[in-house]
């Protein structure tokens, strides 16, 4: 089956402050493929991600989004100061297209009906961040992109959020880009992944793409498949 | 009391909504600080109308567009942030200002002075506020968004930068319209302690906004009746001090 692809990545690159950020990167996506963006901390991930969204500007190469989509954005730092004066319930009716109702949202993101008029400062990492998910999907997206979050949130939590984007995945046929360093999950989830550190060093199915030498390279370490959490 | 002012006291009303609107913004976005100092800049603008006999409010709007048009010019060409800039600036144009009027119309222009303000300058702070208050009003998700989480705004398909501009032109607004009432030191009380009292009074964004206008719209009323009833102060005093107050009961009912 050939599908044209919703993104279209050429030969970008960023440079910020005359510091280069990315270097040639050149990828594709299709409806409904998960693609995991791997990388050690500071290889360019976020900024990835961020310039997809637009938030950095390609300093050049082309990012080419097809017409019909819908992109739902999960940042990798979503701080609530504690007191701003918000509920859960507030902060989602501030998506400007919701597609779906709040009840229908909750029962997808699985949040419980109480969340609804708590402070949105009283949450922990974890529900904030099912928050963000619920948020992202309201407006029926086509793809979400998901920038994992590097401390702050409890491995329990964590587990429970990568489950639910792939139940998401799967029931809201959407495409997904996930940001991570932890590579178990690229081997269970991933459909193509995509090695970064400034350039891109593989980019394929996990199981080809990613070969011994091709991590030693990527993380230049020996503690390739513990995944902690530190920064 | 007079037809003039109850007129006065309406253009009040209308000048704290916008006030207490926008403070809760700059609350949220934590730029009281820097609002503050923008309101400063309104000096050499409102002296020049004294001295050359047209509405101060004009010249004072024309000097915070032309301050902020200078904070950004400043900034993309040094790397100083934007907060350092507003406080050269602000400096700068008390100086300046203090310069070119009388001692009385400084303090007048300080402090504020309900009874000096001219039917003109009423009838355009009315306006201003009414449209301060439609803008709000319509464009209230995306400037909350764009306050709390700007990240978000992007796959909102919202400018930042639109967005970011559009508030401060709003609060440079807001500040002309506030410094009759209350004076160009202490526009403060107009928007930055309303809002602050009001998050202390709630625990989501609806009720925080309402008080927030609430606050601002009773004390600056209550401001303005004792200055003129009793003379013994200026518009702007009482209303700093009548605000105060309420900030400080408030320190008793925290929502957290």
């Amino acid at each position: 089956m050939t599908t044209d692809p919703i993104l279209k990545v050429e030969n970008l690159s960023l440079t910020i402050e005359n510091k280069n950020i990315l270097e040639g990167i050149s990828f594709e996506i299709k409806p409904e493929e998960v693609l995991a963006i791997i990388g050690p901390n500071g290889s360019g991930k976020s900024m990835l991600l961020k310039t997809l969204v637009g938030i950095n500007i390609p300093t050049s190469g082309t990012i080419t989004w097809d017409q019909k989509t819908k992109i739902g954005y999960l940042p990798q730092r979503f701080q609530v100061d504690h007191y701003l004066p918000m509920t859960v319930e507030e902060f989602l009716s501030l998506k400007r297209n919701p597609q779906y109702s709040l009840n229908e949202v909750f029962s997808l993101t699985k949040i419980q009906k109480e969340w609804r008029t708590k402070n949105l400062a009283h949450l922990s990492s974890g529900q904030l961040q099912k928050v963000l998910l619920a948020w992202a999907v309201l407006d029926k997206p086509t793809i979400l992109l998901f920038d994992e979050p590097m401390e702050n949130v409890d491995i329990g939590g964590q587990a429970s959020i990568y489950e639910l984007l792939h139940e998401l995945q799967t029931t809201l046929h959407v495409a997904l880009i996930i940001v991570s360093h932890d590579l178990n999950l690229v081997y269970r989830y991933a459909d193509e992944v995509l090695c970064l550190n400034q350039r891109m060093l593989c980019y394929g199915e996990p199981h080809h793409a990613l070969t011994e030498q091709k991590i030693k390279e990527l993380f230049d370490t020996h503690s390739l498949f513990h995944h902690t959490h530190q920064s | 009391m007079t037809e003039y002012f109850i007129y006065t006291l309406t253009s009040a009303a209308f000048v704290a909504i916008a006030s207490g609107l926008i403070g809760s913004f700059l609350v949220l976005k934590k730029m009281t600080l820097m609002s503050d100092a923008l309101s400063h800049v309104a000096l050499p603008g409102i002296a020049l109308g004294i001295l050359f006999q047209f509405e101060p409010i004009l010249g004072g709007l024309a000097f915070l567009f032309l301050s902020i048009f200078l904070v950004w010019g400043i900034e993309n060409k040094t790397k100083l942030a934007t907060e350092s800039i507003t406080g050269v600036l602000f400096v700068t144009a008390l100086a300046v200002g203090s310069l070119l009027i009388s001692q009385n119309e400084l303090l007048e222009a300080f402090f504020g002075n309900v009874e000096s303000i001219s039917p003109a300058q009423l009838a355009i702070q009315t306006v201003i506020a009414l449209g301060i208050i439609v803008v709000v009003v319509r464009n209230f998700k995306p400037l909350i968004l764009v306050s709390i989480a700007p990240d978000l705004s992007y796959s909102e398909k919202i400018s930042r930068v639109k967005t970011e501009l559009l508030l401060l032109v709003l609060i440079a607004l807001t500040i002309s319209i506030g410094i009759g009432f209350v004076g160009v030191l202490l526009m403060s009380a107009l928007s930055i302690i309303p809002a602050v009292t009001a998050r202390n009074l709630s625990h989501n964004l609806k009720t925080y906004v309402f008080w927030s206008v609430i606050i601002a719209v009773v004390s600056l009323l209550g401001g303005i009746i004792v200055s003129h009833t009793t003379g013994i102060m200026n518009s702007g005093i009482a209303t700093v001090l009548i605000n105060s107050f309420f900030f400080l009961i408030s320190l008793f009912r925290i929502k957290k």
